[in-house]
């Protein structure tokens, strides 16, 4: 730590005290964000830092002046809160700046415009960061981390003030939106209900209102949520938006997005071309397009094996493992034409037999019975329109239309 | 040894707090312009009649002999 002097650390806390009051007054949100982000690592809040650290009782200097002592409670916390993050104690310092925050929150209820919005965005964002670093200094001394569920909270409590019918409306998608980060962090996925409902259905709410980078974010993780749950059209929608609108230059957002967005469109029938997925640098999704593409099972099985890690991590293992549906019908299509080039007149029966050896080719062990079992399951699922002979261990495949297509609907379940 | 298994334990538990798909923060207060080529764009990144009637691929070719074969043992 640089070493300051008594006069300079004096003077230098008087000039933050003196910025952070005049931002009050002046309605200067962008200095007070400027003011309050820990996280930026900026030189005057480092500088800052450490002149509260040599000066030690910057509570005194407060007291001194009507101007500081009127915002005393917030001040002494924050400055509490960054002289514990100079110097590397993260669990203190998310404690002082939960008080912090606790105490900025009232003040900003009483302010009647929404003036302080984006300096309100900032403590909800150096909130959560915070509690993640004290979560991890709290694990690193083998105790349990709590303060990120803490962190969440307080956040909903911000939810809460925005919640109303004025113009801070507008600012409760972006604190929903750290709530999905937390909860998410945390693996508390299901929390998110409540706050997702509130935006929602509420009256007082309207979509359309919120601001374009809050919409995309909520997309993206409500678009996450449709995955988890399979609802495989609705997340389509969503992700597709988050797609659709978000900053084209925010190249590893819209991975993200397709990331999610690849596994719905496959199980909708529709596959990515290659020049996305190598734009995007998805390759995980290559042979699994490619297998798709030409009714490989083997190639599927494979491309699950090679990628497992990362396709359980990110929790489209078991959305990929089922389009192995749509990779049998596609394999029996291929054997259906194949069949109708050598001999038209019989193409539309599938003897089990012959389906039993193109799965032996691709190194798949079936029975008469389970591929009567597969067989029926498809016919089930109207992938296959026909019928299955059983005696004779044929599938009767219907004149027409024996293959239908997916047309943008997820396989019936 | 010993410490080789602590510190993969670590990393477990520190995955366990780990959202990998954390979508990055836009920053507040610029907006990005939308043009009709982004939207158009999307449009041209999907496939939806790739499912056609055509056997000319590798895959299909040896599909074909693999069926063959099927034939030729019947008779």
């Amino acid at each position: 730590m640089a070493y300051v002097s008594m006069g300079e650390a004096h003077r230098r806390i008087t000039e933050y005290l003196n910025r952070f009051c005049d931002a009050v007054s002046y309605q200067d949100s962008s200095m007070l964000c400027r003011l309050l982000s820990f996280s930026s690592n900026s030189p005057s809040l480092i500088s800052l830092a450490d002149a509260l650290n040599v000066f030690q009782d910057a509570s005194s200097l407060i007291r001194q002046s009507e101007k500081f002592s009127e915002y005393g409670e917030i001040l002494a916390h924050l400055f509490r809160s960054l002289q514990s993050y100079r110097v590397g104690n993260l669990v203190e310092a998310y404690l002082a700046f939960d008080k912090f925050a606790n105490a900025f929150v009232q003040e900003f209820r009483n302010w009647e415009s929404a003036w302080a919005l984006e300096a309100l965005y900032v403590v909800c964002y150096e909130i959560r960061i915070l509690a993640e670093k004290a979560d991890k200094e709290l694990t690193s001394n083998g105790k349990s981390p709590e303060k990120l569920k803490a962190a969440g909270s307080l956040l909903m409590k911000v939810f809460g003030v925005l919640a109303g019918k004025g113009p801070k409306r507008v600012g409760a998608l972006y604190v929903t939106c750290q709530l999905f980060k937390t909860y998410f962090k945390l693996g508390t996925v299901n929390l998110c209900r409540s706050v997702i409902r509130s935006i929602e259905t509420a009256r007082i709410f309207d979509f359309e209102e919120f601001p374009r980078r809050d919409k995309v974010t909520y997309m993206y993780y409500t678009g996450r949520l449709e995955v988890f749950n399979e609802n495989f059209p609705a997340a389509d929608t969503k992700l597709s938006y988050a797609l659709q609108h978000c900053n084209p230059r925010r190249e590893r957002n819209i991975r993200m997005i397709l990331k999610y967005l690849i596994p719905v469109k496959l199980s909708l029938g529709i596959i990515p071309k290659d020049e996305l997925l190598q734009k995007y640098n998805l390759h995980e999704y290559m042979n699994v397009v490619q297998a798709l593409r030409k009714g490989d099972l083997r190639l599927l099985r494979h491309a699950l094996q090679e990628h497992e890690d990362r396709f359980l991590r990110s929790g489209v293992y078991l959305v990929l493992e089922k389009l192995e549906l749509q990779v049998y019908q596609r394999l029996m299509k291929k054997i259906y034409i194949i069949q109708k080039l050598s001999d038209p007149a019989r193409a539309h029966q599938l003897k089990l037999e012959v389906i039993a050896k193109a799965l032996r080719w691709l190194e798949i062990d079936m029975d008469l019975d389970e591929v009567e079992c597969i067989m029926t399951i498809l016919i089930y699922k109207n992938l296959v329109k026909g019928y299955l002979a059983h005696k004779s261990k044929v599938v009767v495949l219907s004149k027409q239309d024996p293959f239908p297509k997916l047309n943008g609907k997820p396989v019936s379940s | 040894m010993a410490a080789e298994q602590k510190a993969t334990t670590e990393e477990v538990k520190m995955d366990l707090f780990e959202d990998d798909d954390e979508f990055e923060e836009f920053e507040i207060n610029q907006d990005w312009v939308e043009n009709e080529e982004q939207v158009k764009d999307v449009g041209l990144q999907w496939e939806d009649d790739w499912d056609d009637d055509d056997v000319n691929d590798d895959f299909s070719h040896q599909l074909r002999k693999e069926l063959e074969t099927i034939s030729a043992d019947k008779k």
